[in-house]
């Protein structure tokens, strides 16, 4: 009997040890640092849930599809590589309550934006990240979008964080805590690759300016990608400058129709949003609106038809980096098109 | 008649300096050319195709929202009524919000003929409600505050459910001028002429209204008839107003006050001042919302809210003082 009772205390204090949260590290934890917060897991997740396009597509291309335990909010279709993938798993419309979510018994969520994490999202909030660990889910962000403080928003993303490298090293960080350190390392080497190709062969061309903006957000003005968008970036790589990057109070800035037409950007991009069925055609009634509004008529964009229907999940920090890339390239010289 | 002439000239001057006012400064020379000899050249272009619908859509709403608020306090006798308290508000928005989730239409001239419909189908609700076993102002009040907040948590629900495709209500329901171009201006204003000449004309009923319901039909006022065609005003004004801007808060509330307290309490005078009134206040608002928060602007509803708010609570100070 004594050693019964020795073996079930023993047996409850084991647990509860096990319970405790991040008291102290088990010697098999991998720890890694996202937006300065300690991510710690004990061994590869195994139910992982992951919140918004860049999240979804980068547990696809991490090759860690079968633990997805739930998806939510698409901007688009997925890559085409990921369709198979994403049709197994299981799919939320809008973001799901934090006790749905919970319900999931997660152990992992990946955010393709901060907001969910934020104490005021935009749309329902997951709860703040530390608020998260303490029930046991680890949590993570595409570090490009860090808020400068736990439960903060887009408003508080740092400019300077905003590259590609960074998306690197998140990708290396999760191939560590996932246990799939050489896929990551693939998908990295891929990236670096085929963006390479592009900025190679655009570096002596001409940068024509480049606004993305967003359709049917124009209450009180419109709505243009700023400085801390990941569209910078990517426009950058391409060949390109986002005639906005200046503004870097906010990733996504609204400015009055006056100052777009002021700027005369040589390129219009239609951000589309947000159905996990659209495709870059769904914005071309945006197109047509924009072609046809004689404010618009002296634009430069307007007046050579550079006004493209485009996706908002193509700037977005995460894997689709070297597509975007790819395809921009294609938008902005398409003279050299042929060598990528 | 002086007093009447100034606020003309108020809201003249307000008109030209919404023209000339924006993301740069164009003066009323260059203004005057480009509408009446159009170049294409850029200034023309946005003076023509923003400053002026945008410009045009301030004094159709204002006006509308003015009228409205002051035939609504008028047949109400409820100083605090506004074209929201009848339901008309959050009737137009229900109906905008099932026109872009239900229906998918995405274009404004599309709504305007949702947010009529929904407005009037919950002004008649308010008013069923509000008749059962005779109507008086207080009861209509109350249906109307009853109705529109059941609409509301309809609304609520609906773009809490499906956040993509409401969007853009989100953006809609703050309240803006900008989202005004020439072909929205153009279907508005015969509603809100009809909808003018209606309420213009209720004014001397109103004022026998003013007496109460038993000695306005002592004096041979047609009681139900004047609040149906009050009710038929309100709903044109505000409805027409609301499709062409979103709600707007606050100006069909407190300009008919300030009106009353330039005119005193003559509806005849009340109802034509709140009409002028009101595009001054609502432009000018525009205009502080354009500069402020450059390079972005503040929506006209934002700042109508920031300066309606204190204002209103003033008000309401000031009568609870009177009244004591």
């Amino acid at each position: 009997m004594a050693v019964v009772r020795v073996l079930a205390v023993a047996l409850s204090l084991s647990l509860l040890a096990g319970c405790a949260p991040s008291a102290a590290e088990s010697p098999g934890a991998t720890t890694v640092k996202n937006c300065g917060i300690d991510v710690s897991v004990d061994g590869p997740p195994k139910r992982v849930f992951a919140a918004y396009q860049p999240a979804i597509e980068l547990a696809h291309a991490l090759g860690i599809s079968d633990r997805l335990v739930g998806t939510a909010y698409l901007d688009s279709q997925v890559l085409p590589e990921y369709t198979a993938a994403q049709s197994k798993a299981k799919y939320f419309k809008n973001l799901p309550s934090r006790e749905e979510l919970l319900s999931l018994n997660p152990d992992f969520v990946l955010s393709g934006f901060n907001d969910v994490f934020s104490a005021a999202g935009s749309d329902a909030s997951f709860g703040s990240r530390k608020g998260l660990a303490d029930l046991g889910v680890q949590t993570w962000i595409f570090s490009p979008l860090c808020p400068t403080a736990d439960g903060k928003g887009d408003e508080a993303i740092d400019p300077a964080t905003v590259s590609m490298d960074n998306v690197y090293a998140d990708l290396r960080d999760l191939g560590r805590l996932f246990g799939v350190e050489d896929r990551a390392a693939q998908v990295i080497a891929d990236q670096k690759r085929r963006i390479a190709a592009v900025s190679d062969a655009v570096k002596d061309a001409p940068r024509p300016t480049v606004a993305i903006i967003r359709p049917g957000l124009e209450g009180g003005g419109m709505t243009v990608s700023g400085g801390p968008d990941f569209g910078t970036v990517l426009i950058r790589q391409a060949g390109g400058v986002n005639a906005f990057a200046d503004l870097t109070s906010k990733r996504n800035v609204k400015i009055s129709v006056e100052e777009f037409i002021k700027r005369d950007p040589d390129y219009v991009l239609i951000s589309g949003c947000c159905d996990a069925s659209l495709t870059p055609a769904a914005s071309q009634p945006d197109v047509n609106k924009i072609l046809a509004n004689p404010a618009f008529a002296n634009l430069k964009a307007v007046r050579s038809k550079h006004v493209v229907p485009w996706l908002f999940a193509n700037h977005s920090a995460g894997v689709r980096g070297a597509y975007t890339t790819e395809n921009l390239g294609h938008i902005l010289h398409p003279d050299l098109g042929r060598v990528w | 008649m002086k007093r009447a002439a100034g606020l003309v000239a108020v809201l003249a001057v307000v008109v030209v300096l919404s023209l000339c006012v924006g993301d740069r400064w164009i003066g009323p020379g260059e203004v005057y050319r480009a509408l009446t000899d159009f170049t294409g050249s850029d200034s023309d272009r946005v003076v023509r195709y923003l400053r002026l619908p945008r410009t045009v859509a301030g004094l159709l709403v204002g006006a509308a929202l003015g009228l409205s608020g002051a035939v609504m306090q008028g047949v109400t006798r409820n100083p605090l009524a506004d074209p929201g308290i009848l339901g008309v508000s959050a009737g137009a928005a229900v109906a905008v919000v099932a026109a872009i989730g239900l229906f998918g239409i995405h274009s404004l001239s599309g709504y305007v003929w949702f947010a009529m419909g929904g407005a009037l189908v919950a002004t008649v609700a308010v008013y069923l409600v509000g008749a059962v076993g005779g109507t008086t102002p207080v009861k209509l009040a109350l249906a109307g505050a009853a109705i529109s907040a059941l609409l509301g948590s309809v609304t609520s629900a609906a773009t809490l459910l499906d956040l993509s495709t409401l969007n853009e209500y989100r953006f809609w329901v703050v309240g803006s001028l900008s989202l005004a171009d020439h072909g929205i201006v153009a279907q508005a204003v015969p509603f809100v002429a009809f909808g003018i000449v209606l309420a213009l004309v209720l004014g001397r009923s109103l004022n026998q209204l003013a007496l109460g319901d038993d000695l306005a039909q002592a004096l041979g006022t047609r009681v139900l008839l004047i609040r149906v065609l009050a009710g038929l005003a309100v709903v044109v004004l505000a409805g027409t107003a609301t499709a062409i801007a979103g709600p707007i808060g606050f100006l069909g509330l407190a300009v008919p006050q300030v009106a009353r307290l330039v005119v005193g309490p003559d509806q005849r005078r009340i109802l034509p001042w709140s009409m002028l009134l009101a595009p001054v206040v609502l432009l000018l608002a525009d205009i502080v919302g354009r500069v402020v928060a450059r390079p972005a602007e503040l929506q006209v509803g934002i700042v109508t809210a920031l300066i309606g708010a204190p204002l209103f609570i003033a008000l309401v100070r000031r009568r609870r003082t009177a009244a004591l």
